[in-house]
């Protein structure tokens, strides 16, 4: 066991390897140059000099794969460089500053979602056409079937400038989270929801669920233990999923709402091509969705024990 | 390796703050009833004024001004020797007299005494030389080098004079130069560029309190400024992208003004509401299209002109400006009166006109209704900025319009990195940005119409254009600049180096909470520059 | 049971009981009528778009609310709404239906592959999928598109390829616990060659959750478009396409909000419609569905 995860951790490595080289050549391949962003876009005369001045001092001016080698040696040592654009400020400090609204929004709108979605979906799975289950499937398929940016212009069309209940924007105080996180969470709801429903649905059948269900009610703690047990399955690989969406999904959001997140920083950086910030920020990301990976497999193994691990 | 006044702040919701936040969420009408105004007792508390930008901060130091919302924190936390003010004059500020030798080659500069830096030391000559030494010298970083063009030395005389010294006439030099923030040389040497930009210490109303670059930058009064205590509390500029939320903040009072401006529906809604004070003036900037003059299809001047017969840029104007800009007719605004060309040719909108030039120069129409000659299409690809929406309607609409006089424009979007880059490489044919071909009251153009400008765009070449830059800077005579500055503007309006479009009218927005605006206004930007006067009584 | 699934006669008889489940659901139904008429109206939007979605904009009219001849009322430039988003359906179902196809293509057969054999072949494709799955999405479409340059087909492809990642790793852990079964395992004995099995067990059995994620997929691939073309990095414009408009009408959303409703409205039908059709083909293809 241990040396299989040794061996998924090596190869999580790989990956990340493959990644940082993908991403390292796919900035590269963007047409521009930051400099000129770094030159600012107003009255400013730039001169050759001024320009090989400032690639100079980012080592752009150095051959790709040395930039790459020496890029990697930093971030070995933990060292993600400092932004292009933003001169000087180092990417750990503008990640850091980043991370915790996007860690919160993402942790409120799952934690929503699960506390809802599980239940309403097994509820209705067991109890199949019934009222709840037509209103659980139109309103999970209403959910994922809405654009979340869609979803989320309505609700401060609505909320911040109707009734003017809750904050268009920011996050000065808990409220400004109110609007996104819902947004947020009704789309995991709707797609948790949906699948623990099938999960259920997949199992109700089959022999064991069919014995325990014979043996009477007094088995209904059984009949539950495998159901969530199976249902487990699909729902993990769904939470596995959703985890490498963190970056994506929150993107558009924290567009909408205004929010300083990992995202904005993110969608600003690649549109800067602000090469340090983007990198580290990919390779962080495929760092995360590499250990998530591995302990969903875990999880697997310790759910569905017809998974050896070898 | 971070300066004393950069901190990561997490402030508790303090009473200002939470009358200004329960003024969006409904509280105001409570209070408001009981004859309790939120606002009026934030104002007699000195209040913060919330200012709302579009794009994030990204640094705080000279290097950092060009950009609108950037200069708006910078100004209030850094002084300059003079600033171009809100009547477009050149105001003293720091400096407090100057003179200009005879043969224009040197400065001297009498400064005001007893200006304190927020560390508590006072600002002397030495800290306008160091400041004007290093950001005069591209090799330290400085991008904004070219505004002490010809500069040769700077001498302290004493503490609050110094004088500069010129190897040529840079006509420009005092509005360039002498705009640019002046930085504690003790302290800027210490801790170096990089680390100043982040946390800087200037001799401003106001001191930097927190800054994240995408979310806020908050500052605090600063008791000991020269003139005087400011009313205000603090400044707080937030970053939001999304024009219709600034909106929103704006109507909630969640914000006293927006830096960048709405929409311009939005703005005209507010336009004549006795909360509001709508500031309109005239953009310095022109619209327009810049284009690749280095093509084959686009290097006859003839194709270019017939361009401008084709749009009916009043049209534009009406139809998705709400008529809130001027036609322009030349690369300088009419705002800049002095040196402004009333007499220059026009284009009105004539197709016939734009056909009958093509034609000339020998671009015919094929089947498709696409203009060809000797096998090259008629066509280009007009790259917008990715998520600009607000501008792109102008390139859709102008689509169709050259498409009526068979020239094929193709709609492209990319990020602004991008198009910056391949604009001033020439690898783009041609994009849509706001940008001045000579300003108020400097007329030069030399940044983006001699031909190794930097934001030269349309890669415009013109051997005449670049002398009479070269001329226009070199002289210092005003009657003698007009003279060649009327002649740059025909050779622009002939040669069309850019489709140049319109002249917007920039909409400010204040909340009339906002006391100590002055009355009239002609530029909009310094207008926040005097924070150091604001009140929240209004 | 489930081993004895081949031609047959049993198989047809199979198919077409599959066809009576589906009918008798009205849900799945409407889902399909309504993807017949989107396509319908996609095959013949020159027919009954009322105005020309590009070059008829109409004077002072920007931004301008429903009225009985413009019952979508005018975009943010002045062209009228209901004939762009007549013709936005056309992209949108390409795009959905062509990402979906190309998706569903390398994604079940590399699942597919990886599951069944296991080994260093899973190993080399797991990790390709894992390294894709790891990629942040969005990102790579954006700088993808950056350097392909933004079109119909950049989009089409850019998406397929892209998106095939989550097929395979479904359909890899299912076969993963597949091929552990009885029936794959006798077919293995009985000496049937791999490609066999993979096509006429493997496959099969797993198709159930690929119609599932597929229905999902279609529905998030225009969804996905929309947001490629709200980061401006879709279909050019003025192509008309639904998460155009909505892009375009997100900056007006306050002034102009019937923008925005009304290709947002029309992306919510779309992606149910298909959602409903493929609930109820999974209901109607679900082998277990005649013991319940």
């Amino acid at each position: 066991m241990s040396s299989y995860i040794l061996f998924r951790l090596l190869k999580g490595l790989v990956v990340v390897l493959l990644i940082a080289i993908a991403t390292f050549i796919i900035m590269r391949l963007m047409p521009g140059d930051p400099v000129y962003l770094l030159l600012g876009e107003g009255q400013v005369q730039i001169t050759q000099e001024q320009i090989d001045a400032i690639h100079r001092r980012w080592g752009l001016d150095k051959p790709y794969h040395e930039q790459f080698f020496i890029w990697l040696g930093n971030m070995f040592r933990g060292d993600f460089g400092d932004s292009l654009v933003r001169t000087g400020v180092p990417v750990r400090q503008m990640i850091f500053e980043a991370i915790p609204v996007t860690a919160k929004l993402n942790l409120f709108a799952l934690g929503l979602a699960l506390i809802i979605a599980i239940p309403l979906g097994i509820l209705s799975a067991l109890k199949r056409n019934s009222l709840i289950d037509y209103i659980t499937s139109v309103g999970s398929v209403l959910g994922i079937a809405t654009p979340n940016f869609w979803l989320g212009l309505m609700l401060i069309v609505i909320f911040a400038a109707e009734l003017r209940w809750l904050p268009p924007f920011g996050l000065r105080s808990w409220k400004g989270y109110i609007l996104p996180v819902l947004v947020m969470a009704t789309e995991e709801m709707a797609i948790i929801t949906r699948i623990t429903r099938g999960a259920v649905l997949e199992i109700l059948p089959q022999d064991y669920v069919r014995t325990a269900k014979a043996k009477g009610l007094g088995s209904r703690l059984i009949i539950w233990r495998h159901i969530l047990a199976n249902a487990l399955l699909p729902i993990v690989t769904v939470i596995g999923f959703r985890f490498a969406f963190i970056l994506s999904g929150t993107i558009v959001i924290e567009t909408v709402f205004a929010l300083p997140g990992i995202g904005r920083l993110f969608t600003d950086s690649v549109m800067r091509l602000d090469y340090q910030v983007v990198q580290s920020l990919v390779v962080i990301f495929a760092l995360l969705v590499v250990v998530v990976n591995l302990l969903t497999d875990l999880l697997y193994a310790v759910i569905d024990p017809r998974i050896r691990m070898s | 390796m971070k300066g004393p006044f950069h901190k990561l702040i997490h402030t508790p919701l303090s009473r200002r703050q939470f009358l200004r936040y329960s003024a969006a969420t409904g509280f105001t009408t409570i209070l408001a009833s009981n004859g309790l105004s939120p606002l009026r007792a934030q104002g007699t508390q000195g209040g913060t004024l919330v200012l709302l930008g579009h794009q994030e901060v990204a640094g705080l130091g000279p290097n950092d001004i060009a950009p609108t919302v950037q200069a708006t924190v910078i100004y209030n936390i850094l002084n300059p020797l003079f600033i171009v003010n809100h009547l477009i004059e050149l105001e003293p500020i720091l400096a407090e007299s100057y003179t200009v030798s005879e043969d224009g080659l040197t400065y001297t500069f009498n400064l005001r005494e007893g200006v304190k830096f927020h560390d508590g030391s006072e600002m002397t000559a030495e800290d306008v030389k160091y400041t004007f030494e290093f950001y005069g010298n591209a090799d330290n970083g400085s991008t904004i080098a070219n505004y002490f063009l010809n500069m040769a030395s700077v001498e302290v005389l004493s503490p609050y004079s110094l004088q500069v010294n010129m190897s040529a006439i840079n006509a420009a030099f005092l509005t360039n130069a002498g705009t640019v923030p002046i930085v504690p040389a003790k302290y800027h040497s210490e801790v170096g560029e990089d680390v100043f930009r982040t946390s800087p210490i200037g001799t401003g109303a106001f001191k930097l309190k927190g800054w994240r670059a995408a979310e806020f930058t908050e500052l605090v009064a600063f008791a000991d400024h020269f003139r005087g205590t400011p009313k205000l509390d603090g400044v707080r500029l937030e970053v939001v992208p999304e024009p219709s939320v600034r909106y929103v903040a704006l109507i909630t009072g969640e914000a006293h003004s927006a830096v960048w401006p709405l929409l311009v529906e939005d703005s005209l809604s507010l336009d004549g509401d006795p909360n509001y004070r709508v500031i309109r003036t005239l953009a310095n900037s022109v619209k327009h299209i810049p284009i690749n003059n280095s093509l084959p299809q686009l290097s006859d001047k003839r194709v270019r002109q017939a361009m401008m017969y084709a749009l009916d840029r009043q049209r534009i104007i009406d139809d998705l400006w709400n008529g809130t800009a001027e036609i322009a007719h030349s690369n300088l605004t009419p705002k800049n009166a002095y040196y402004y060309n009333p007499n220059l040719k026009r284009y009105e909108f004539n197709p016939a006109e734009a056909r009958r030039l093509l034609d000339e120069a020998g671009w015919l129409e094929g089947s498709d209704g696409i203009r060809s000659k000797d096998g090259l299409k008629l066509g280009f690809t007009c790259t917008t900025i990715t998520g600009d929406q607000a501008r792109r309607p102008i390139a859709e609409l102008s689509q169709i319009m050259l498409k009526d006089v068979g020239i094929d424009m193709q709609l492209a979007e990319a990020p602004v990195a991008s198009i910056l880059a391949g604009m001033r490489e020439g690898t783009m044919d041609a994009s849509l940005f706001n940008w001045t071909y000579g300003s108020t009251p400097e007329p030069d153009p030399s940044v983006s119409l001699r031909s190794d400008g930097g934001n030269n765009f349309s890669q415009y070449r013109n051997p005449e254009m670049d002398a009479l830059i070269d001329q226009g800077l070199a002289t210092v005579n005003p009657e003698e600049r007009r003279s060649i500055y009327h002649k740059i503007q025909e050779i622009f309006v002939e040669d069309v180096p850019c489709l140049y479009l319109q002249f917007d009218q920039w909409i400010n927005v204040f909340s009339s909470k906002v006391g100590g605006l002055p009355e009239e206004v002609l530029s909009p930007d310094p207008v926040y520059w005097l924070a150091h006067q604001f009140d929240l009584n209004g | 049971m489930l081993a004895n699934r081949q031609q047959t006669p049993a198989q047809q008889s199979q198919s077409s009981r599959a066809w009576k489940r589906f009918r008798r659901n009205r849900i799945a139904l409407v889902g399909l009528v309504i993807i017949v008429l989107l396509t319908l109206v996609a095959i013949f939007a020159d027919l009954l778009a009322p105005y020309d979605p590009i070059n008829d904009i109409f004077r002072g009219m920007r931004g301008g609310a429903p009225t009985w001849e413009h019952p979508f009322g005018y975009d943010h430039v002045g062209r009228d709404l209901l004939s762009r988003v007549i013709y936005g359906s056309r992209i949108a179902l390409l795009v959905g239906l062509s990402s979906s196809a190309i998706a569903v293509f390398i994604g079940v057969i590399i699942g597919a592959v990886a599951g069944y054999f296991g080994g260093w072949v899973d190993e080399v494709l797991s990790l390709i999928t894992d390294s894709l799955m790891a990629f942040p999405l969005i990102a790579l479409l954006i700088v993808l598109a950056a350097v392909l340059g933004p079109s119909l087909s950049t989009t089409i492809t850019v998406i397929g390829a892209t998106v095939w990642a989550r097929y395979a790793r479904v359909v890899r852990a299912e076969v993963m616990s597949l091929r552990e079964r009885d029936f794959v395992v006798a077919a293995k004995a009985l000496g049937a060659f791999d490609a066999r099995i993979i096509f006429k067990h493997v496959i099969p059995n797993v198709l159930s959750s690929v119609i599932v994620l597929a229905s999902l997929q279609i529905g998030s691939i225009i969804i996905l478009e929309s947001a490629l073309s709200f980061l401006g990095l879709g279909v050019r414009p003025p192509t008309p396409t639904w998460g155009g408009i909505l892009a375009d009408g997100r900056a007006f959303i306050l002034r102009y909000p019937h923008i925005c409703i009304f290709p947002g409205l029309m992306i919510v039908i779309t992606v149910l419609a298909f959602n409903f059709l493929g609930d109820g083909l999974r209901d109607a293809l679900d082998p277990h569905e005649k013991d319940a």
